[in-house]
């Protein structure tokens, strides 16, 4: 495995109390492999990548326990230098918003080519070289005029493909993408998710994509993940979790999607809220809104149960679950 | 109203907003324009459903700001049940105002954090007194939240205390507050997650059936804007490029952006991977302040000809067409109209396959 998250736990503590953003997650990818983690606004997606790359806000964040294995090593026991290296060269990650994530007073090419002037001691003007190369890999026309141009003067789908262009520079084992698509226009959408599927096969990286759009994920994903209230609830191979979902949240995601046969009807909606992160419910966090709830569900958590060697579901009941 | 033909209750034609663009600071002098709607047609019917959909930046929330007059036209007008609104002003602006009603995208900024819920649903009546008499105001405020869905109890909490699919049916609490007959929602759902934009969907739904309401849906989710609409209208910088009912637009595009658009919406169904035709459309939406000549998608169009940079192509249904009876018989501004079948066929509801062979329903 290229990677391995083990029990992740990681809370806030806030002027209103502790949150638990993140309570045990485990999810794994491999190189060559893109995992979707899938979730409402809030599961913890986000906090969970944060804490792989390093890049947590601590305080307010602590990562109370877990594991980060990284082609081996746990993450998390290393030094921040040792992390620094690993950050820089064999994991990049690529935010929603391309624009604040760029530096504003640098041209693109000045960004792009100082990857290769710190990590690989390039000079200046070859550096400079590499980054109109790469522009022109992620189909910025004209890369030799508009290398000196700055973030600002880049639409947002080009801005999106800079910032790609910037996080494959150093060739990473791993590339986590947070919402990469969900600013842009469906075309230009379309556009980007088709440009980072086709370098992530030519570089065989290890891609965690983190979305909230079922479609999106049905389109690139080998593997998903989906959380709710900072836990995995379900992880499975993509086809599988389509055809029949082993957790009813995974279900009420699906069945909420306005499906073409059911024009005119109602849609089905999950009932409630997403839970309150500083007050989770007891036993199973999801049983408030669950409409397969049982009095088991309101005091025992259930563990992330087995379904088959590739499938996982934390569901007392995924058997009935599965079976419709 | 002749020969029991019904008249819209809207009806939009030649809408025009441009927004002169300016430089210098003492002496403005203006150098050109925004063109953020371009010339927009078309009509809403009583208790429908008119989508419209289309990237962003191509005009839909000026559109919307029109028809519910926080913006006025540069040209065209916006007829309501027949009398043109845009030339109204006074007292009989105010009357017909009250029948047209919008809800915001933002269910976080569009509500006064430091009003209460009760003050922010019954605001409309500060505005129009007449509606309501004074004493039966509260009342009518705990109907509105109990109709949208919230505890009436909630009436003098403030917007913070509520998630954003709260927030959203607060917004809509406060449309419906008037009693219009037609109701503008621009993005309603769009900032919601997606189980919460269920529970939002479903409310439109019940409410256009319990107060015979008309919508106008805006929205770039091409699946959510097909389940609640009607007819839906392509909108392309500034103007609608393909419109028609929704059968017409989503099984029988024959305008290419549509097409395009189409074709680039994930579908969450992996077994459809290999299966769908992807258009991948090169370039980015061109600025409205300079929109090419002729038809304007033609810099990104991968069947424009030199035709297209010439004559502009007008909203109708294609020549082609014209004979032909049919769901492709629909208005459609494009020179080389044509059906492409983008959405992979499992996609598509048995009836509509079926429709397909011979000529349509
Ligand atoms: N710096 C922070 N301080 C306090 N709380 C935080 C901080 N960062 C995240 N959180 C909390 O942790 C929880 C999980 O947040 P996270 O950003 O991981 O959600 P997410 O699943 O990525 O949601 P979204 O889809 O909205 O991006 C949230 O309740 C959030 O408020
Ligand atoms: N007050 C204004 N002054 C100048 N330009 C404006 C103004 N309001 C809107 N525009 C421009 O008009 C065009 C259309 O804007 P509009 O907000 O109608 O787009 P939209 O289709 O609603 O986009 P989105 O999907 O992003 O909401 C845009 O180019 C916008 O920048
Ligand atoms: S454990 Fe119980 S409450 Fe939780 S998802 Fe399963 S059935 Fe629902
Ligand atoms: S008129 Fe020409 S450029 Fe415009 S959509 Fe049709 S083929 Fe394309
Ligand atoms: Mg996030
Ligand atoms: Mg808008």
């Amino acid at each position: 495995m290229l990677l391995e998250v083990r029990d992740l736990r990681v809370e806030f503590r806030t002027r209103d109390g502790v949150a638990k953003a993140v309570n045990g997650v485990s999810y794994a990818v491999d190189a060559g492999e893109t995992l979707a983690v899938l979730g409402e606004s809030g599961s913890g997606k986000s906090v969970t990548a944060q804490a792989v790359m390093g890049i947590l806000d601590t305080p307010p964040g602590r990562i109370g326990a877990g594991e980060i294995l990284f082609k081996g090593r746990d993450l998390l026991k290393l030094k921040e230098e040792e992390r620094r290296k690993v950050r820089g060269a064999e994991m990049a990650m690529i935010f929603q918003d391309a624009l604040s994530a760029l530096n504003p007073v640098l041209s693109v090419g000045d960004q792009l080519g100082e990857m290769f002037v710190v990590h690989r001691g390039m000079s200046k003007k070859d550096a400079r070289a590499r980054a109109v190369e790469l522009m022109d890999r992620v189909r910025i026309p004209g890369a030799a005029q508009r290398v000196r141009d700055y973030p600002h003067q880049f639409s947002g789908g080009m801005r999106q493909r800079i910032m790609i262009a910037m996080a494959l520079a150093l060739e990473p084992a791993l590339v986590i993408a947070d919402e990469p698509t969900t600013a842009l226009d469906v075309t230009v959408q379309a556009q980007v998710m088709d440009l980072l599927a086709e370098l992530q096969r030519d570089y065989r990286m290890g891609l965690i994509l983190i979305t909230h759009d079922l479609g999106v994920v049905a389109d690139v994903a080998d593997r998903i993940a989906v959380m709710y209230a900072g836990r995995v609830v379900e992880s499975a191979p993509v086809h599988d979790i389509y055809k029949a979902p082993a957790h009813p949240y995974t279900r009420g995601l699906l069945d909420s999607i306005p499906r073409l046969d059911q024009k005119g009807k109602e849609l089905y909606a999950i009932k409630g809220l997403p839970p309150n992160l500083m007050n989770i419910p007891p036993g199973c966090a999801f049983n408030p809104r669950c409409p397969m709830a049982q009095d088991v569900c309101r005091t025992d958590e259930p563990p992330l149960y087995e379904v088959d060697r590739h499938r996982g579901s934390a569901c007392h009941f995924w058997r009935e679950c599965l079976n419709g | 109203m002749v020969d029991g033909v019904v008249e819209p209750i809207l009806e939009v034609s030649g809408l025009v907003k441009y927004y002169p663009l300016t430089q210098g600071i003492l002496i403005k002098k203006q150098i050109g324009a925004v063109k953020a709607v371009d010339g927009v047609d078309f009509a809403l019917d009583k208790g429908e459903t008119l989508g419209i959909v289309g990237e962003s930046g191509c005009g839909k929330s000026t559109v919307a700001k029109m028809l519910v007059n926080l913006e006025r036209p540069t040209a065209g007008s916006i007829r309501y049940k027949g009398e043109d609104i845009t030339k109204l002003s006074g007292r009989a602006l105010k009357t017909v105002r009250r029948n047209i009603q919008m809800v915001f995208q933002d269910p976080y900024t569009s509500l006064n954090p430091r009003m209460t819920v009760g003050d922010i649903i019954g605001e409309p009546y500060e505005i129009h007194p007449d509606a309501v008499p004074k004493g039966d105001r509260r009342k009518r405020v705990r109907e509105l939240l109990d109709v949208v869905g919230l505890n009436p109890e909630y009436i003098n909490r403030y917007p913070h205390q509520f998630s954003g699919g709260q927030r959203q049916r607060i917004g809509i609490a406060r449309a419906l507050a008037l009693r219009p007959e037609v109701i503008v929602a621009d993005e309603p759902v769009s900032a919601l997650d997606v189980s919460v934009q269920a529970q939002v969907i479903n409310l439109l739904d019940r409410l256009q059936n319990d107060f015979d309401l008309s919508y106008v849906f805006i929205a770039h989710d091409l699946s959510i804007v097909r389940h609640i609409s009607d007819r839906v209208g392509v909108m392309y910088l500034g103007r609608i490029v393909e419109i028609g009912k929704d059968e017409e637009i989503y099984g029988h595009a024959t305008h290419p952006y549509t097409q395009a658009l189409l074709s680039a919406v994930p579908v969450p169904d992996p077994e459809a991977r290999a299966r769908r035709e992807r258009i991948i459309l090169s370039g980015d939406v061109p600025s409205p302040t300079n929109i090419p000549s002729g038809c304007r998608f033609r810099t990104r169009c991968w069947k424009a000809e030199e035709r297209c940079a010439l004559e502009v192509p007008l909203l109708a249904v294609p020549a082609v067409f014209r004979l032909a009876p049919g769901p492709a018989a629909h208005d459609s501004a494009c020179h080389f109209a044509e059906e492409k079948r983008v959405v992979p066929p499992e996609e598509q509801a048995p009836g509509v396959l079926d429709d397909l062979g011979n000529g349509g329903a």
